[in-house]
């Protein structure tokens, strides 16, 4: 399903050329005059879906635009009865497609959720920011009836040993260096697009999603002795970019897509409701095992600095084989566009940066590119304060409550990461059973078969020439 | 003293406003507790009914809405007593509006807009009016009138700003602002004594 759709989109009819759009685009790419309609330069967009979030141009409703509506909802790839407005800057929806092979039994349906949905979703049913409903989403994943129902964050820990190693191993050999994370599909995009020389410096890891993806059509199928072309793999995702990244060319395991459809927080919710399931009322319900059983580490993923906290976490007990003396790493958690610290690791005295936001991106990559970046390890997230603030979450009607929201949203991450047992990937029991059972060890045969990618020159060469 | 205290409004200023629309969203989201709107665009299932509304022409954007008048052509045409003075705002007594379209016909500004009344997400039904749809008679919806009531009912304390209207806060250029025009009148009355 590697389909050329741009993901993001800008309806002519609506825009009103405000260009609020083009002022948080962080690469530039809404072109256009003030007043008219602007377009979206597809070769610069990363998808991130800042613009969808705060356009507020929408299609007035009156009975002359009934049938407009229609139209424009089937075109969106919305579901027909969503009856929230339609505005100018709006990501193709995927949610039809997961509805029509829901109602099929002969399929086997595994879902994932990012870290970032459970902090979010409640929002889209009137709750307040920050509501916490990992129960009631694994609840309403089962009525929608998924035949699994598994967990990005499991993947996430996946990530952080794969990651973690790989880390330590370019630390000692002094190898391509800064190494930065590619869990962002933005950050990546943008990355292969605007310094294509510099992508060695990229952990060599897929995603989370991807990860997940994969292990669910080989580990996965194996546990529940499905063959992997029969399992339809769907993801919820914060973000539009998600989409983007399930579709590339090499996001395949043994000849199967290894996530073959990506829906956002609010495709999900819309979702909910049109089967009619009250969310506020479900009960909370776990997770499937063993592929949804997630490490506090795993959880915070999904705010800025998440990656880099938990990836000291497993780095440093694995280079000291002694207890990290703090869980909680204050200086890694923040939201100015930069933040860099010193963490020292026995010996080591680990240089990192936690880069939130893309536009604060290319200083960083101009200073790799002159060989003077002095960090060891970069997090980049292109969204401004992580996936928590992703295109694909819900969307608000005041501007004025940004901040608030966002803030809240981190801090139920935060809390849940505070009330998981097991806070450390590497002591994620399934995680261990995983390698012992399956992949063998972090950056072995198997693990650089399904879990490790190359990236693509995206850069225009034709237009230096 | 015969001075009367004149009541504030909002007005726009036309070089500024970029016609965004976000003053017409702010205005409805904090207009429609009562119909479960709450943060998300998701929780919204009733049309967006903004009372004020952005106007584009050839040369510039910007949003008309209710002047709060002194001695309101609106109130006084509606044969109902349904617009009344409180507080030094002109509000519409939606429970008794009748739906005539005296004050949006008598509104120098047109400001005034009639649209379906909702409530709990759903359109309120007339109580006896009926009319023929797909061969079936069915109840009419009711139509009321809608206009600017300055946030009179919202409750501020979630606003950065203080105590201003929703379409004020959320401007992302500050081309809107609430005048009071006893401040205002002064402070142009200096000013121009100031250029003589
Ligand atoms: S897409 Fe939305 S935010 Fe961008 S210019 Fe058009 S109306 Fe404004
Ligand atoms: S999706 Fe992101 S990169 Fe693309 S146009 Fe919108 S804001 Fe810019
Ligand atoms: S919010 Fe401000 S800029 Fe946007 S349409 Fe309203 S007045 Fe104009
Ligand atoms: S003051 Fe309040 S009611 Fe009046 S137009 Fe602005 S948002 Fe709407």
């Amino acid at each position: 399903m590697s389909y050329k759709d741009p993901i993001i989109h800008i309806d002519e009819q609506l825009c009103t050329g405000c260009r609020r759009c083009a002022a948080v685009c962080p690469v530039d790419a809404i072109i256009g005059e003030p007043g008219h309609p602007q377009t979206i330069d597809a070769h610069r967009c990363v998808v991130c879906g800042q613009c969808v979030q705060i356009c507020t141009a929408y299609a007035a409703d009156n009975e002359s635009t009934t049938a407009l509506r229609a139209v424009k909802l089937q075109e969106r790839g919305q579901l027909p009865n969503v009856r929230e407005p339609l505005f100018a800057a709006y990501s193709s929806g995927d949610i039809q497609k997961v509805k029509a092979v829901l109602a099929d039994p002969k399929r086997f349906k595994v879902v994932q959720c990012a870290p970032a949905i459970r902090v979010s979703l409640a929002e889209e049913f009137g709750l307040p920011f920050g509501t916490l409903t990992p129960g009631k989403m694994a609840a309403a994943l089962r009525r929608l009836k998924f035949d699994r129902i598994y967990d990005t964050n499991f993947a996430a820990d996946v990530t952080i040993m794969e990651e973690g190693s790989e880390l330590i191993g370019r630390v000692m050999s002094g190898e391509r260096l800064p190494m930065f994370t590619s869990c962002c599909p933005a950050w990546v995009k943008h990355a292969e697009t605007v310094a294509p020389e510099l992508l060695e410096h990229l952990s060599s890891c897929k995603s989370p999603m991807q990860m997940a993806g994969a292990l669910f059509k080989t580990y996965g199928a194996e546990l529940d002795g499905i063959a992997p072309s029969d399992i339809f793999s769907v993801a919820v995702m914060p973000c539009t970019c998600k989409k983007f990244e399930c579709s590339r060319e090499e996001m395949s395991v043994n000849g199967c897509r290894e996530v073959d459809v990506v829906i956002t927080t609010r495709e999900l919710a819309s979702l909910i409701k049109d089967q009619g399931i009250d969310f506020i009322h479900l009960p909370d319900e776990p997770f499937d095992s063993p592929l949804g059983k997630y490490s506090g580490a795993g959880s915070i993923f999904g705010v800025t600095g998440g990656v880099m906290e938990a990836a000291i976490r497993t780095g440093y007990e694995l280079i000291t084989h002694e207890q990290i003396p703090n869980l909680q790493l204050d200086f890694v958690r923040g939201e100015e566009g930069i933040r860099t610290a010193e963490v020292q690791i026995g010996e080591l005295e680990l240089k990192v940066a936690v880069v939130a936001g893309l536009k604060y991106v290319d200083a960083v990559l101009a200073k790799v590119a002159e060989g003077t970046c002095p960090y060891h390890f970069i997090e980049v997230m292109a969204c401004p304060e992580g996936c928590v603030s992703g295109g694909g979450q819900p969307k608000l009607l005041l501007e004025t409550q940004r901040k608030i929201a966002y803030q809240a949203r981190k801090s139920a991450v935060y809390r849940h990461d505070s009330h998981q047992k097991v806070r450390k990937s590497h002591e994620n029991p399934d995680i261990i059973k995983l390698y012992k059972d399956f992949l063998g060890e972090p950056l072995g045969h198997t693990s650089h078969h399904l879990l490790h990618t190359k990236f693509v020159d995206r850069s225009l060469k034709e237009e230096m020439s | 003293m015969n001075n009367v205290q004149p009541s504030p409004f909002v007005i726009a200023e036309a070089g500024k406003c970029i016609g965004c629309k976000a003053c017409e969203l702010a205005c409805f989201a904090v207009h429609n507790d009562h119909n479960g709107v709450v943060a998300a665009v998701g929780t919204v299932t009733v049309p967006v009914i903004p009372r004020l509304h952005v106007i584009r022409t050839e040369s510039f954007t910007l949003p008309v809405q209710c002047r709060q008048c002194e001695n309101a052509p609106c109130a006084e045409a509606c044969p109902v007593q349904a617009i009344r003075r409180e507080e030094g705002t002109i509000v519409i007594h939606e429970e008794s509006c009748i739906g005539c379209k005296g004050c949006a016909m008598a509104c120098p500004f047109g400001a005034i807009s009639l649209y379906k009344a909702y409530s709990n997400g759903k359109v309120v039904p007339q109580i006896q009016l009926k009319e023929r749809q797909h061969s079936a008679m069915v109840r009419s919806a009711k139509v009321i009138a809608y206009k600017c009531d300055l946030c009179r009912t919202r409750d501020h304390k979630d606003g950065a700003m203080g105590n201003v209207p929703a379409c004020v806060e959320v401007c992302p250029v500050e081309a809107l602002s609430l005048v009071h025009p006893d401040t205002s009148v002064s402070r142009s009355r200096t000013a121009a004594a100031m250029r003589l």
